[in-house]
């Protein structure tokens, strides 16, 4: 009975027009998006590739080389035999996709680029200076290498004293990808969830479904189905964003777990759905028509709004302070608050059981409550009905 | 042959009294006709029949043993507000709601298909509900209180808002049902279509059943009442013990009397007086009776 309910909920919900539409434009953007963006995001995946006048190539390359690694700087440098004249009026004249040209004398090279490339023009000086110092201390019959090497080891020790605040984007990006999805798609199904109550109502078929059903099976059927919908919705948001990252490689720019990220996902959609949705579909059954349902969705979107800002400003400059680890063990906020502040790896696996059992224990407070309010109120009719004459009468 | 027994059903909302102690029984295969006033507690206790109402006192019994959730699935229901998913087909409305009263896919399609045919919708089944006209979302709502085949019939004013035709069809169906052995209750405020369809009839005022039997049983009156035609003079008043005469216009009289040799007197003097075209029994329709019922109710308060 309960799966026949809600396999109409999802039916209803996932095959609507409306909603097949929106999610394939969501897919659409998210995915065409990162097709469009990766040619420009990967412009460094080539190397630049420099030429270097055979003449001089032998005795600069190595330096070239070593000095590009150590700066970090993707270019290769092949050997070739320079023209004696370079146009450096026509654009091109360097040849095809050649990023510049280094040709001799060794002491004093001549570098010719293709556009300005500030870091093609420091490698290309690091190097020359290296190999000039290089040359220098063997004419003075010193040993190159130990120079080299003692100026390599001469690096500072660092160490910052007072606060870092540093502000790590990784962490700050998937903690708000978790709670503001999670904040939607909570959002969205509640309301949906709100508005089948409500329609079932004001359409008066639930006369009809009660005469069959009990109350308590409706209720559950709906929250189940459109549980399933909204994961299903939250799937076709969240994948193709999963996938737009892996492909366009941010899980390494941003050094992101996307194990975490999911996991976290998963089991704080399934407790936010229980503790909202659940309370707001038996309360929803106290408004008889569509216009009324602002009377409700108002505490709900403050229910929700007020722990989704607490978490964005409250946790990522000081994700262990006491108003964050108090709010942490409070069920509303605990979907929001965890998230956050495991993204930033200021949570303790003590305080995530503590927060979970907390939820664990509120859910059938919670849903005892709704399915009693919704019993009592949902065959009333007319005006809005009083909480506690619904709880009554339940 | 199970019997629906309504036993002593009560029920107050806040000060107010909807019911007072209603009962009734509506044995198989008998159609029962609820006739009362707007608000009299018509729809409250079919509401309460269904189990979609609680009642503060009473009983509902089927077969000698309460009314649980089990036999309810068994019940057809049309509720007085029609209720249909607005935004759902025809078809596949009919058909969950025959699966939510327990019948398999198979079963719930066939019986879908049947009583769209049935009912003259079958051409609107891929049509969402909200598009019918209001009197083939009527029909569709009758075709949800009959697709699970149910053993129980309770159907609050399924005849409102039905054209002749309409009618015709609703009439036939509820017939069809009953003579298949289903107790069949239905209210309507069409009186006259109560008192040709109906097996038995009751009456409720002010949450109470003040009257209730068979149409013959409630004709049944002390007052015997004839209607008379003729071209006696105005002034004309007969010499007859026990019978009173109430002039209805030019040449119209109504008899009443108590019993039939008074009436006959009053059948002598109108022949001596003029001619008599017309002298026939009044027989009280059922809105005579109800204007009767809710009238006596008038006058003690």
């Amino acid at each position: 009975m309960i799966a026949l309910i809600a396999k109409r909920e999802f039916r209803t919900r996932a095959l609507s027009k409306a909603n097949l539409i929106t999610s394939a434009i969501m897919v659409v953007l998210v995915l065409g998006g990162a097709l469009i963006a990766k040619p420009f995001l990967a412009d460094d995946g080539e190397p630049a590739v420099v030429n270097v006048d055979s003449a001089i190539a032998g005795d600069l390359v190595p330096y070239l080389e070593a000095t590009a690694q150590a700066q970090d700087a993707h270019v290769v440098f092949e050997s070739v035999d320079a023209p004696d004249t370079v146009d450096v009026d026509q654009d091109g004249a360097l040849g095809e996709d050649i990023a510049g040209l280094i040709t001799g004398p060794l002491d004093a090279p001549r570098l010719y680029l293709a556009g300005g490339d500030d870091a093609l023009t420091s490698v290309v000086q690091s190097a020359t200076q290296a190999a000039a110092l290089d040359s220098a201390v063997e004419d003075l019959g010193g040993d190159a290498a130990a120079v080299s090497a003692s100026l390599a080891n001469s690096v500072p020790a660092v160490t910052i004293v007072g606060e870092t605040n540093e502000f790590n984007a990784g962490q700050f990006f998937s903690g708000m990808v978790v709670v503001i999805l999670l904040f939607f798609v909570l959002i969205q199904s509640a309301s949906v969830i709100m508005m089948g109550v409500v329609e079932e109502k004001s359409s008066r078929v639930v006369e009809i479904l009660l005469a069959t059903v009990k109350p308590a099976t409706l209720l559950g059927g709906k929250v189940l189905g459109v549980g399933m919908y909204s994961l299903l919705q939250a799937a076709t948001m969240f994948l193709p964003v999963v996938f737009a990252a892996w492909y366009l490689d941010l899980f390494g720019t941003l050094d992101v777990e996307v194990g975490t990220l999911v996991a976290n996902f998963a089991v704080w959609f399934v407790l936010g759905f229980a503790l909202f949705t659940i309370l707001f579909g038996g309360l929803a059954a106290l408004v008889s028509r569509q216009e009324d349902i602002g009377a409700i969705t108002t505490p709900m979107m403050f229910l929700m709004m007020a722990p989704l800002y607490l978490a964005i400003y409250l946790v990522p400059n000081n994700p262990d302070s006491t108003i964050s680890m108090v709010l942490t063990q409070v069920p509303f906020f605990a979907p929001f608050m965890v998230p956050m502040r495991s993204a930033f790896g200021a949570i303790s696996t003590g305080e995530v059981i503590l927060a979970v059992a907390l939820c664990v224990v509120t859910i059938p407070v919670l849903t005892w409550i709704a399915g009693r309010v919704y019993a009592g109120a949902v065959l009333n009719t007319g005006g809005r009905m009083k909480l506690a004459e619904a709880f009554k009468r339940g | 042959m199970p019997t629906l027994e309504i036993d002593s059903l009560a029920k107050s909302y806040g000060t107010v009294r909807a019911l007072d102690g209603v009962s009734f029984d509506v044995n198989s295969g008998e159609l029962f006709g609820f006739v009362g006033s707007n608000g009299a507690g018509k729809t409250t206790t079919m509401r309460i029949i269904l189990g979609v109402l609680r009642g503060d006192f009473g009983e509902v019994r089927w077969d000698g043993a309460p009314v649980d959730l089990d036999v309810r699935k068994r019940i057809g229901y049309m509720p007085e507000e029609r209720g249909l998913y607005p935004r759902m087909k025809v078809g596949e409305q009919l058909v969950y709601l025959a699966r939510l009263h327990g019948l398999d896919a198979g079963a719930a399609h066939a019986a879908m298909e049947h009583w769209t045919e049935v009912l003259g919708v079958a051409e609107r089944r891929g049509d969402e509900v909200e598009k019918l006209s209001l009197g083939n979302q009527q029909r569709v709502q009758l075709a949800s209180a009959l697709v699970h085949q149910p053993d129980i019939l309770v159907l609050d004013e399924p005849f409102s808002g039905l054209d002749p035709v309409a009618v015709a069809v609703m009439s036939d169906v509820l017939r069809t049902q009953a003579d298949r052995g289903v107790p069949v209750i239905f209210s309507s405020h069409q009186l006259e279509l109560v008192e040709r369809l109906c097996d038995r009839v009751g009456i409720v005022k002010a949450g109470r059943l003040v009257a209730s039997g068979t149409i013959d049983e409630l004709r049944a009156t002390d007052q015997l009442q004839w209607h008379l035609t003729g071209t006696m003079p105005e002034t004309w008043t007969p010499d007859a013990p026990g019978a009173t005469l109430t002039p209805q216009g030019p040449g119209v009289w109504r008899v009443e009397a108590e019993s039939t040799d008074a009436a006959q007197a009053v059948v002598a003097s109108a022949l001596h007086h003029g001619v008599v075209s017309e002298f026939t029994q009044v027989r009280p329709t059922l809105t005579d009776l109800f204007q009767g019922v809710v009238s006596e109710e008038e006058v003690a308060a």
